[in-house]
């Protein structure tokens, strides 16, 4: 009896001292807390699915907690940059592609090439398209991960294409020419035009992207290729700023007060039906549906690749926008960090994007074998369009370069200066602008 | 000093030099107890400021890197933007103020009458000028939207256009659309001004010159115009510098554009601070411009001092 | 008081004219903010709302946060009325009771600095509010706000505090009372009226700025109602019928407040060189 009450005792003690042991070691499974910034967390849809994302990813890494931060668009790189500077900042952050150069070239992005070798290196890499990946490396080593690729389109509504008798979207600028003058009507009758084919985004909110799209399918562009010298005195971009301008001041298919129309704007336009046509991609169908749901967007809109210039032979007709994650130089957690990242652009979070933000994937095998994205129309011409797409120039100087742009052409549309003195005054400029460095 | 020169028409009493009671209690000093709190305040977050303004556009003073000079100062006049600004808030302001004359002498003598429901019609004359200035920017960017706006749908509906005008988009346009809103915003102020004006003309004078057989047009330029030039002359001005500095409305309305035709001084400063980061530069403007007001307040502040002593 | 010699019908016909002219804008405003967005877009533009909808006010008050926006405005405004109402009631009481050598400049002063254009000032207080931590806090836009307050609360107040004649101090100081307790006591009970008025005109002075609101405030938590309501115009995705209820919630108090002043509303604006 002593003795078995003894063993029992002994096994007793051990298992106290088993528990012990354990419940001190459990706090040791510390738990780090990193952050995320976005700006799409401040948007409706874009951040309930950002955050049960990120909520998935805590449940598969219990000692990882994420702290979601909403930032403004406007206000990011200012807030991100200050942060930075002062040595704090998010741990992982988005950005679109305009001002990575300039992050990368501040040295305020980590060098992830340890960790995508660690991956798989360049199999890891692979996936994603080779375009994607031109913003985020630099002298071979990749400074990010693309998250969301998507190239400009026409976006048209095929009920008013089929009031007006025209059956196929236009695949020249000839075309869109006539298409337009057929578009532009009034549909009351009185006289006064109230329906108009097309808008352009002269504001400067989203003037980057489509009017660059513009000069593109011309067959030119803003830069020489190597992006040192302006190249706005090609005959192309000739052809393009007058064909825009054609548009608004000799063929009237635009609305008056194109000059204060943003991308929303031009949204707003698409949506009342006062438009037929805009540039766009695959968000224009969630937007526009949302505000207008009578308009029924996603069955009424469609999507075709841009116009181009009869008998161009660019490779490149449309502009790319694309989205990426960064890991912050000053993280304390990098591997922390890496692993969010990794996490949200894994394939099964790029079919999400799409389920719930109509935004295409980076990942090309996500583009072209998930089969919702397979089925959607617009996401497939969208897909395809991706190769025939090129980014902005990714100098640091851009914006100033792109509001000297902006500028003259406005003063164009406005007469104040003339359509030839308008165009000559912004090859100078941005010349001016790229020697000042 | 006699008390009934002091405003305020106080009761006449026997004249008591004010510095009895400082004698009496041996208080030579306390006056600047009084006013040392919001002198000091002053200097902190006025004076000290406005001078480092100053002493910033000719490079002196903190962060300044480069040497003093007035190269800010010489490099204006050869600045085409800086030359149109100075044009735009001329043109402006000759326009608005012109206009709130107009509209606010007519008010003010339509308010002067008898007139059933006085009481209704005043405030209905002052309601826009208690609009904040870049909320009603805000609204008249609307109103004047090229497709959107109220002023156009009107004009449509009215027949006499018969396409949309584009108010804000071509520059000649949009500067008449800001006059037009501000002129519309600001006009209560000089019409107050002017009431009380007309509401201090004697009515002998008028008695008079009815009795002399003037009519109304003849009454109004010998009797009450005369009257009220002291007032003009103070709203006037007064107004001018308003609209000298006007800031908001502008901003909320066009931001200075299309292109710079809708800019003014006060929206140039701005943008060269916080969009060129060119410190010394817009000092530079800002100095200008408070050197203007100054020069065209000095009327004013004359009279006012004097009547405040 | 001239009797009018036009016919009556043409003079209430001017005044009406006069009241549509003043109302049209604010009528605009009130009826695109209860228009659907569809509506508010609409070409051409329509002036009644077909359709009725408080949708937009709705929209602003939960989520673009204007709750918050108005809290701040009046955290701002008031404690600024609060602060030149009182730094300036010393320094009217001081102006207006004593002699002193450089009255006048100070005067001068007093009155010069409200023509001062606030960009002139914007410059040096960005850096000197980094330099003590207050850019970016409210208390720094009260400060920079005050400079615009400050000077008119002194003027305005120095007018009131005119119009009590100096017997009252005296009859006080025999009695024993310091110059403190004649402010105190004598003094302003007397010109309360005038001391709420003179707050209320400084409220509404920061209350409509929108200069300082841009330059120093950078949080959105922190943006005063105008500041909203400008970034509201340009945003991902804003529409007019929200700004316009917007706007409709920033006007109603100036607009209120100005008219419960009218009477004092010449003496706040011409100083004392007006006979009130």
């Amino acid at each position: 009896m002593n003795r078995s009450f003894s063993k029992v005792e002994a096994l007793a003690k051990l298992a106290l001292v088993a528990l012990l042991a354990g419940g001190l070691a459990l706090p040791a499974i510390a738990q780090t807390t990193i952050t995320y910034a976005d700006w799409q967390l401040a948007q409706e849809g874009w951040g309930k699915s950002l955050r049960a994302a990120i909520a998935e990813f805590e449940k598969d890494n219990p000692d990882i907690k994420v702290k979601a931060e909403p930032v403004p668009l406007a206000q990011r790189d200012v807030r991100f940059s200050t942060a930075i500077r002062a040595g704090e900042g998010p741990d992982v952050f988005a950005l679109d592609s305009n001002p990575v150069r300039q992050y990368i070239a501040e040295g305020w992005v980590r060098d992830l090439t340890p960790f995508v070798t660690a991956a798989g290196g360049r199999s890891f890499l692979a996936d994603f398209y080779p375009n994607s990946l031109l913003p985020v490396t630099v002298d071979g080593k990749t400074y990010g991960i693309p998250m969301n690729t998507v190239a400009m389109g026409l976006v048209y509504n095929k009920k008013l294409f089929d009031e007006a008798g025209i059956t196929a979207p236009p695949k020249t600028w000839e075309e869109f020419r006539e298409v337009s003058k057929k578009l532009t009507r009034s549909s009351t009758g009185t006289g006064t035009v109230d329906r108009w084919a097309f808008t352009i985004v002269l504001a400067p909110a989203g003037f980057d992207l489509r009017v660059s799209s513009i000069f593109r399918s011309f067959g030119g562009d803003f830069l020489t290729p190597d992006w040192k010298r302006s190249a706005l005195d090609s005959p192309e971009i000739k052809a393009a700023f007058n064909y825009i301008i054609d548009l608004i001041l000799v063929d009237k298919v635009i609305p008056p007060g194109v000059s204060q129309v943003d991308a929303n704007g031009a949204r707003r336009m698409l949506a009342n039906q006062q438009i037929a046509m805009k540039i766009g991609t695959t968000w224009s169908f969630p937007e526009v549906s949302a505000m207008n749901p009578q308009l029924d967007g996603w069955n009424v809109l469609k999507i075709a690749p841009l116009p181009v210039r009869a008998g161009s032979i660019s490779p490149v007709h449309t502009t790319l926008y694309q989205k990426s994650l960064f890991i912050n130089k000053n993280s304390k957690n990098p591997d922390a960090a890496w692993k969010l990242v990794k996490f949200l652009t894994d394939a099964p979070r790029m079919e999400r994007w799409w389920d719930d933000n109509a935004m295409l994937s980076s990942r090309r095998s996500v583009n072209e074998g998930y089969a919702k994205i397979k089925q959607s129309v617009p996401a497939s011409v969208v897909a395809s369009e991706i190769q025939y797409g090129a980014f902005l120039p990714l100098i640091p100087q851009w914006p100033q370069i792109l509001d000297a742009i902006r500028q003259n052409l406005q003063a164009a549309v406005a007469g104040t200066k003339t359509r030839d003195q308008a165009l000559a005054d912004a090859h100078n400029e941005v010349n001016a602008i790229l020697e000042r460095k | 000093m006699p008390l009934s020169a002091t405003p305020g028409g106080r009761l006449p009493v026997a004249a008591v030099p004010r510095d009895i009671g400082r004698a009496m209690i041996g208080e030579r000093h306390t006056a600047w107890w009084f006013v040392a709190p919001a002198s000091a305040a002053m200097v902190l977050i006025l004076g000290f400021p406005a001078i480092a303004a100053v002493l910033g556009s000719v490079n002196l003073g903190w962060g300044s890197a480069k040497p003093f000079g007035v190269a800010s100062y010489v490099r204006l006049w050869s600045d085409a933007e800086f030359l149109r600004t100075l044009l735009n808030t001329a043109i402006f302001v000759i326009s608005v103020v012109s206009l709130h004359f107009v509209l606010g002498m007519g008010v003010a003598l339509l308010l002067n009458l008898e007139i059933r429901l006085r009481w209704l019609f005043r405030v209905l004359a002052i309601l826009p000028w208690t609009m904040p200035d870049v909320i009603g920017g805000i609204i008249f960017r609307f109103m004047f939207d090229t497709l959107y706006g109220g002023i156009n749908a009107v004009a449509l509906a009215l027949g006499w256009i018969d396409q949309p005008i584009d108010w804000l988009g071509r520059p000649g346009l949009a500067l008449f659309s800001v006059i037009m809103a501000e002129a519309w915003r600001g006009y209560p102020y000089v019409m107050l001004i002017l009431l009380a004006g007309l509401q201090a003309i004697p009515r002998e004078q008028y008695e008079a010159s009815e009795m002399d057989g003037a009519g109304p047009w003849q009454t109004f330029i010998h009797v009450t115009l005369p009257n009220l030039k002291m007032m003009l002359i103070i709203a006037l001005v007064l107004d001018s510098v308003w609209e000298c500095r006007l800031f908001g409305m502008i901003f909320g309305m066009t931001g200075g554009g299309p292109g710079q035709s809708t800019q003014n001084l006060t929206l140039l400063v701005y943008k060269h601070y916080f969009q060129f980061f060119d410190t010394a530069y817009a000092s530079s403007i800002a100095v200008v411009l408070a050197a203007i007001l100054m020069v065209a307040a000095m009327p004013y502040l004359r009279i006012a001092i004097r009547r405040a002593e | 008081m001239p009797r009018a010699r036009m016919s009556w019908a043409l003079t209430y016909l001017a005044l009406l004219a006069m009241a549509g002219y003043n109302l049209l804008p604010f009528f605009w405003m009130a009826a695109s903010s209860l228009k659907t967005d569809i509506e508010v877009t609409a070409f051409p533009a329509t002036l009644l709302p077909r359709t009725l909808t408080f949708g937009a006010y709705g929209r602003i008050w939960e989520q673009e946060g204007f709750v918050q926006f108005f809290v701040n405005s009046l955290k701002i405004s008031g404690s600024t009325a609060l602060l030149s109402a009182l730094l300036g009631v010393f320094a009217a009481y001081g102006l207006s009771r004593f002699d002193f050598r450089g009255k006048r400049a100070l005067m001068m002063a007093f009155l010069a600095s409200q023509m001062l254009p606030g960009v002139l000032l914007i410059g040096p207080y960005f850096k000197m509010l980094s330099l003590v931590n207050l850019y970016d806090t409210h208390f720094g836009l009260i400060l920079a706000q005050t400079t615009i307050t400050l000077p008119f609360s002194v003027w305005m107040l120095k007018g009131y505090i005119d119009t009590l004649p100096v017997e009252i101090d005296q009859a006080a100081m025999i009695d024993g009372a310091s110059r403190w307790q004649c402010l105190l006591y004598c003094i302003l009970p007397n010109i309360l009226p005038g001391l709420v008025a003179t707050m209320i005109f400084a409220f509404l002075l920061a209350w409509g700025d929108l200069l300082w609101a841009l330059c120093l405030i950078t949080t959105p938590e922190k943006q005063t109602m105008t500041l909203g309501i400008t970034n509201l115009v340009g945003q991902f995705r804003v529409l007019w019928s929200d700004v316009m209820a917007a706007t409709v919630i920033g006007c109603m108090i100036p607009a209120l407040l100005y008219l419960m002043l009218q009477r004092y509303l010449v003496q706040g604006m011409a100083g004392s060189a007006v006979k009130g």
